[in-house]
């Protein structure tokens, strides 16, 4: 069996050289044979298949090869024009994700490959009194910096679960990262441009256009927050990221940030702030991004075919956990303790308390929390396990938030593959020790 | 009536040019290259060290291999406007009547002008190789 697993491995080695040889001397054209990601097999040594499906994505990632971007480490692929780029599961050890790790998602293709601080301005414009057009140094100098820690999560991370399986980004569950943001308070930029009594939303646009004809999705991309939306107190115009500029594919020169609301809202490179008198009526508010206004957000195929189903724009995050590590690659050893790592957050406030189970969500036993780094950071946590005899185990984590919600064990479906957060398991295979 | 008409289009379309061009004057944006051998890993040193523009390299593409068969040419000059064809390959197998709806959305939410001799091409294509029934790669 050992020898077998090895010349197997042989096997896979020589399989990806020969591929590797085939996808350099095709030259352009199709790059099938790319790496895959890392540790996403549990014990299988099988490359990974190029797409999942009917039923759910059974990797921790999404399935595409590892590309590599301007100021990006490695990341899984999705897309590549626009461009949508998956974070590994092995970046997710600690509360905070590296710029480069954080994953990517743009809806349109013409992203700026360079900004020119000399000449870009962000716009705060409509119903204000006072139209300001201010530049980088203007938004560091003349606003007090704020700081925040919050994930970033789309809001089609894990949309591969869902059954039925939805059109849409295919992500695994690395469509997220957790970040400390910098810039000026939204509401202190709001104030300043002195918003008129008739305003009733603010709007958002960066400087991403798409080749699609004007007045649909497929131009431009623009999303608008109520103006009596308390979350506007905690949003600010990012222009630093883990104590640095960000990233130009994350947003640079400066980003939206909406603590505990899904990434839609965080628009990248923003530069036109648009305070509305009217309901913004454009597609990614309307018709797109919108989840049915039930509890969990969940429906099914039959009542949206049937019209029954009402939708709201979607806003917070629900609840959520994930197992880091072991993360199945390897055998663990009987009787020898392993800690079992993972992170948890909320976008309704702060992880209070963090369950795992070993006995596949049978009985559950307290985490110990990790630093606290406020109501919308990660917040990593950990328990030492031993396991007691050699077998499988499946693993399970389960985090309450500050407010009561539990994950529950149930998925959810809506068609636009949003809101999943059922609680994750992780199977581990256990050997013995002597 | 004909040849004024065809004027005001030009003078139109003419000032919404150089508005976008003003608009767009602080960055560039949208350049994708085909070569994606490590030229990114491998960077050259930005040239101008007092300036304020800031850029990164172009993106790399990374096109799919699309299943061979009759329709797969106008997928690619149709469903390539406005993005990759990976859009196609991310897809887990797709029920054949949600590849239809996709299409239709493409056309009637999106705007992408497909003739309609070509519409039921690409239905018929996406149907023929992406559903859980044929799906191959």
């Amino acid at each position: 069996m050992n020898e077998h697993r090895r010349l197997s491995r042989r096997g896979l080695l020589q399989s990806i050289a020969t591929a590797a040889g085939v996808a350099a001397t095709a030259g352009f054209g199709a790059v099938p044979n790319l790496l895959p990601p890392r540790a996403q097999v549990s014990g299988d040594e099988k490359s990974l298949p190029t797409f999942t499906g009917p039923a759910p994505n059974p990797y921790w990632n999404s399935v595409g090869p590892v590309v590599q971007y301007p100021q990006k480490f490695p990341l899984v692929l999705l897309t590549d024009r626009p461009i949508q780029l998956e974070t590994p599961r092995h970046y997710f050890e600690t509360a905070f994700t590296p710029n480069g790790a954080f994953y990517v998602r743009w809806h349109l293709d013409e992203i700026p490959n360079a900004v020119d601080l000399s000449v870009w301005r962000l716009s705060v414009e409509g119903s204000v009194e006072r139209p300001l057009k201010l530049s980088m140094s203007d938004l560091t100098s003349k606003f007090k910096p704020v700081s925040v820690a919050a994930v970033n999560q789309c809001s089609g991370n894990s949309r591969s679960r869902l059954q039925p399986r939805v059109p849409g980004g295919q992500w695994g569950d690395g469509a997220m990262g957790n970040a400390k943001w910098t810039g000026a308070s939204l509401r202190e930029l709001l104030d300043s441009a002195k918003i008129k009594a008739d305003a009733l939303a603010v709007q958002f646009q960066g400087l991403d256009k798409g080749k699609g004809p004007q007045g649909h999705g497929s131009y431009e991309f623009l999303k608008s927050l109520d103006l009596k939306d308390s979350v506007l107190d905690d949003s600010i115009i990012a222009y630093a990221m883990n104590d640095e500029p960000l990233p130009m594919l994350n947003g640079f020169p400066v980003r939206l940030v909406v603590p505990g609301y899904f990434a839609t809202y965080w628009v990248k490179s923003l530069s036109w702030i648009r305070v509305l008198d009217k309901t913004d009526e454009n597609f990614w508010m309307k018709t797109a991004y919108r989840v049915p206004d039930t509890p969990r957000g969940n429906t099914n195929p039959e009542d949206v075919k049937g019209g029954k189903v009402r939708t709201v724009p979607i806003t917070r995050m629900p609840v959520r956990s994930f197992i880091v590590t072991p993360n199945g690659e390897s055998k663990l050893i009987a009787q020898l303790p392993v800690i079992i790592r993972g992170i948890a957050f909320s976008g309704y406030g702060s992880v209070n308390k963090m369950e795992l189970s070993v006995d596949n969500g049978k009985s559950w036993a307290s985490a110990q929390l990790g630093e606290d780094h406020g109501p919308y950071s990660f917040r990593t946590w950990s328990m030492a396990w031993t396991p007691p005899h050699p077998g499988r185990y499946v693993l399970a984590a389960r985090a309450t938030d500050g407010k009561g919600n539990v994950q529950p064990d149930e998925g959810v479906w809506n068609p636009g593959g949003y809101l999943w957060n059922r609680i994750e398991r992780e199977q581990v295979v256990v050997g013995r020790a002597s | 009536m004909r040849y004024t008409t065809v004027c005001l289009i030009v003078v139109l379309t003419g000032f919404t040019a150089a508005a976008a061009r003003l608009m767009y004057a602080q960055f560039d944006a949208g350049q994708y290259s085909q070569n994606n051998s490590g030229a990114i890993a491998q960077p050259a040193s930005p040239a101008e060290a007092d300036g304020a523009s800031y850029s990164v390299t172009a993106y790399p593409l990374y096109p799919p291999e699309l299943a061979p068969g009759a329709g797969r040419e106008a997928v690619q000059s149709y469903c390539a406007t406005c993005h990759s064809t990976r859009y196609i390959t991310m897809q887990p197998p797709l029920p054949p009547e949600t590849w239809a709806a996709e299409v239709d959305k493409m056309i009637k939410v999106m705007g992408q002008p497909i003739p309609e001799d070509v519409q039921p091409v690409i239905i018929k294509y996406l149907q023929a190789h992406y559903t859980p029934e044929n799906r191959k790669r």
